[in-house]
């Protein structure tokens, strides 16, 4: 089977990260956020991906040359010389797609983050025979997405409609999709909207169907749903696979750390934090809510919360680093600084406090 | 006037990448010497103004950039103005003064009389060729370019003093918390080949003294916390200073504009103090309005050949447009640098800010600075391919690459 993944653009949301990286590279949970979905791919039998970027495809192409022996999985790229939108990437790389053997294909969105419960999505997209199945969420306020509406018991999608004014439903699209490769017959090699243009088409024809998406959902864009998604994930992982949380006296609630991280004594962690590989975590230090990216140093009685800690960066002795402070990569927060919500592009050195909300260039 | 035994090699220091974080979002893009200023790479100038040094054999620029950035600006630079221009790449950083003894063999190489030093992020008339005049006069082994600048501002500088009849450097310090002196270190010099061997005691100095310290531990140890490595030469802190006094270090004051170009802001205030001085030194570089069927030009403008203004546009003062921009019908443009590839659609105006490479500029749109240089905020940047929609107004803001307006803003920084 195969498998696209939109990766499309700049990922400017998630700067100052994307400054240093491209989006799918950026690390959730520790490992690359497009790692999570490739492995999920190759579990359920995926033997070919196809991502479809618009930035920086050296990077991506290097990056792929590491994995794709250690995953055992084919990786290609599919590169758009203009923005194509949603559905235009798959017309671009459907050479790529059809393979001849009529087996439907996966498309996913790269900023979701779920369990991806491919299994049931291709046992669901043979039991109804359509050509399309979208996998759908639930959310709180759905006006402030696409609703997908549908019939409950069969799943049979009616009808699209774009941030509706009053209540039609409350399952949005999730980003995940199965398709029949006679799709792309549907699908011009221009700028396409596939929620706005291609979706509906199909279900006119009564041929899409929804399931929704057992488990968590989260679009991890940009920092604040980064955050929160990192709390669904390892709640998530908490059920399926305990053994890979950390624990111990210092560690509270799901807490997540690289076999190659070190923590000293003294310290109190989680609930809902990531430490990546290599990271050294001094005595005394408090961390929840966070992340600490691949070789950053967190000095002793420091204190951390709801924040994003990039790449080699630094945060000194007795500094509070709080409320979506986001540091780039090779930031250092000298000793006894207090953090509130400062944005840090890479290569800085914060030596005075930030106060309240605020960019560093 | 020089005999012909009397070669003179100049040396920019141009830095590097991680230093001058200052200069972002703009040197997200490109390295910051080869920002354009009045139409010109930042460097372009001094490259420019070494070239009227009589004698000038070489020109070196030293700094941390890869090699390849500066590859294709070298070399069209040295075919382009006809005198040898050569990249140098640091490895490591050793201050001004260690990285000019480190690449001391190839300045050498011409056996010059003198060597000029310069940072490549000053802006002014660099009056080198009559410095290098007094240099002579005065016979020392090294002359600094200083200016006067007010007293309140003075301590962000290199402050010295010097004898107003012999002109002597009796005094330096860098940034000092109390005043001592108006006049400051404008960041170019004039050197004999004794320099080196000045640099050289200075290591023989540091050695010794760490042998020193070598008798007790506990001092060894804290030497090793606090000190600089070994071969960090600092030029003002451990050259300039030392040496004042001492009959060895001379000063040529400078009466025309100085700046340093630290920020965007301040790049968009130099464009304009080059843009003037063209007046003088190159008046065919700039745009004149005279012509009814091209754009009404107001002030000092510089227009690239290849952009394309619509003659209802009015332009100027201070604008300086690059290669390929599209300058369209009835817009305005007043204080700001246009980059290459810009779109700037009908009717729209931009003032006190920076348009950058590729950017479009929606049809009545106003993108606005309020014209302090000096402010975070006080010129309006768009990085590289940022598109602001018709009617949007973009006022005290900085846009980084790749974004998309379509909601007025203001005071903002975006990323």
């Amino acid at each position: 089977m195969k498998a696209l993944i939109l990766v499309g653009g700049f990922g400017t949301r998630l700067r100052p990260l994307t400054l240093s990286v491209p989006k799918p590279l950026v690390d959730f949970a520790n490992k690359p956020m497009i790692l999570h979905q490739i492995e999920a791919l190759r579990d359920v039998g995926v033997t070919e991906v196809v991502l479809a970027i618009n930035y920086q495809p050296e990077v991506m192409l290097n990056f792929l040359k590491d994995f794709e022996a250690k995953l055992g999985i084919k990786i290609t790229c599919s590169q758009e010389t203009e923005p194509l939108g949603t559905a235009g990437p798959l017309a671009l790389a459907r050479d790529k797609l059809i393979d001849g053997s009529g087996e439907p294909f996966f498309v996913l969105n790269s900023d979701v983050i779920s369990e991806y419960p491919f299994d049931e999505l291709i046992k669901f997209h043979k039991s109804h025979g359509g050509e399309a199945t979208i996998m759908v969420t639930k959310v709180d306020e759905p006006s402030k997405y696409g609703v997908v509406v549908m019939e409950e018991e069969t799943g049979k999608v009616d009808r699209f409609v774009e941030k509706p004014k009053i209540f039609v439903g409350n399952k949005i699209n999730a980003g995940i999709y199965l398709l029949n490769p006679s799709v792309l017959d549907r699908i011009e090699l221009r700028p396409t909207s596939i929620e706005k243009e291609v979706f509906p088409q199909i279900a006119a024809d009564k041929e899409l169907f929804a399931m929704v998406l057992p488990g968590f959902w989260m679009d991890v864009g940009q920092p604040k749903d980064y955050i929160t998604g990192l709390r669904l994930y390892l709640n998530s992982l908490r059920k399926r696979s305990p053994s890979k949380l950390a624990s111990g006296a210092h560690i509270v609630g799901n807490v997540l750390v690289h076999e190659t991280a070190v923590i000293g004594e003294g310290c109190l962690i989680g609930p809902d934090v990531a430490i990546g590989p290599g990271c050294v975590v001094e005595s005394g230090v408090r961390l929840s809510r966070c992340t600490v990216m691949r070789g950053a140093r967190v000095k002793k009685h420091s204190c951390i919360s709801s924040s994003i800690i990039g790449w080699h960066s630094t945060v000194g002795q007795w500094a509070r680093v709080e409320n979506m402070t986001i540091l780039g990569e090779d930031v250092h927060v000298c000793d006894e600084i207090y953090s509130n919500g400062g944005v840090v592009l890479p290569h800085k050195e914060i030596k005075s406090s930030i106060l309240k909300p605020e960019i560093v260039m | 006037m020089g005999s012909s035994d009397e070669r003179v090699v100049a040396v920019i220091m141009v830095g590097g990448p991680t230093k001058g974080t200052r200069f972002r979002p703009l040197s997200l893009n490109v390295p910051k010497p080869l920002f354009p200023l009045a139409g010109q790479p930042m460097v372009h100038h001094p490259i420019s103004a070494c070239r009227r040094i009589p004698n000038l054999a070489q020109i070196y620029l030293i700094g941390f950039y890869e090699e390849r950035e500066f590859a294709l600006y070298v070399s069209s630079i040295s075919n382009e103005l006809r005198v040898p221009v050569r990249y140098l790449r640091e490895e490591k950083p050793r201050g001004s003064a260690g990285g000019l003894y480190s690449f001391r063999d190839y300045i050498l190489e011409d056996n010059p009389s003198h060597i000029f030093l310069l940072n490549c992020d000053v802006c002014c008339s660099f009056p080198l060729a009559e410095m290098l005049d007094a240099h002579k006069i005065y016979g020392g082994m090294g002359t600094v370019l200083v200016i006067k600048v007010s007293a309140e501002s003075a301590h962000q500088f290199g402050e010295l003093v010097a004898d107003p009849i012999t002109k002597e450097l009796l005094h330096y310090t860098e940034k000092p918390e109390t005043f001592v002196s108006e006049l400051i270190n404008c960041g170019v010099y004039v050197f004999t080949p004794a320099i080196f061997a000045a640099i050289q005691d200075v290591f023989m100095q540091r050695r010794g003294k760490a042998e020193l310290r070598r008798v007790t531990s506990f001092e060894a140890l804290q030497s090793a916390t606090k000190s600089i490595p070994a071969d960090y030469v600092r030029l003002d802190q451990d050259i300039l200073s030392p040496l004042a006094g001492k009959k060895e270090l001379y000063t040529y004051e400078t009466l025309d504009f100085w700046e340093q170009i630290k920020t965007p802001g301040m790049s968009l205030k130099c464009s304009a103090l080059y843009l003037h001085q063209f007046r003088y030194t190159s008046t065919h570089l700039l745009a004149s309005g005279n012509d009814t069927k091209r754009a009404s030009i107001t002030g000092d403008v510089y227009i690239h050949p290849s952009a394309k203004v619509h003659p209802t546009a009015k332009i100027g003062p201070n604008v300086s447009i690059s290669a390929n921009a599209r300058i369209g019908a009835g817009a305005r443009l007043i204080s700001c640098i246009i980059l290459d590839d810009v779109e700037i659609l009908e009717n729209a105006v931009v003032i006190h800010a920076i348009v950058g490479w590729k950017s479009s500029i929606g049809k009545w749109s106003r993108v606005q600075g309020g014209g302090d240089y000096n402010a975070k905020l006080g010129v309006t940047i768009l990085g590289e391919s940022v598109a602001v929609e018709d009617e949007v107004v973009v006022i005290n803001s900085i846009v980084l690459p790749n974004k998309t307006l379509n909601g007025s803003v203001q005071e903002e920084i975006i990323l």
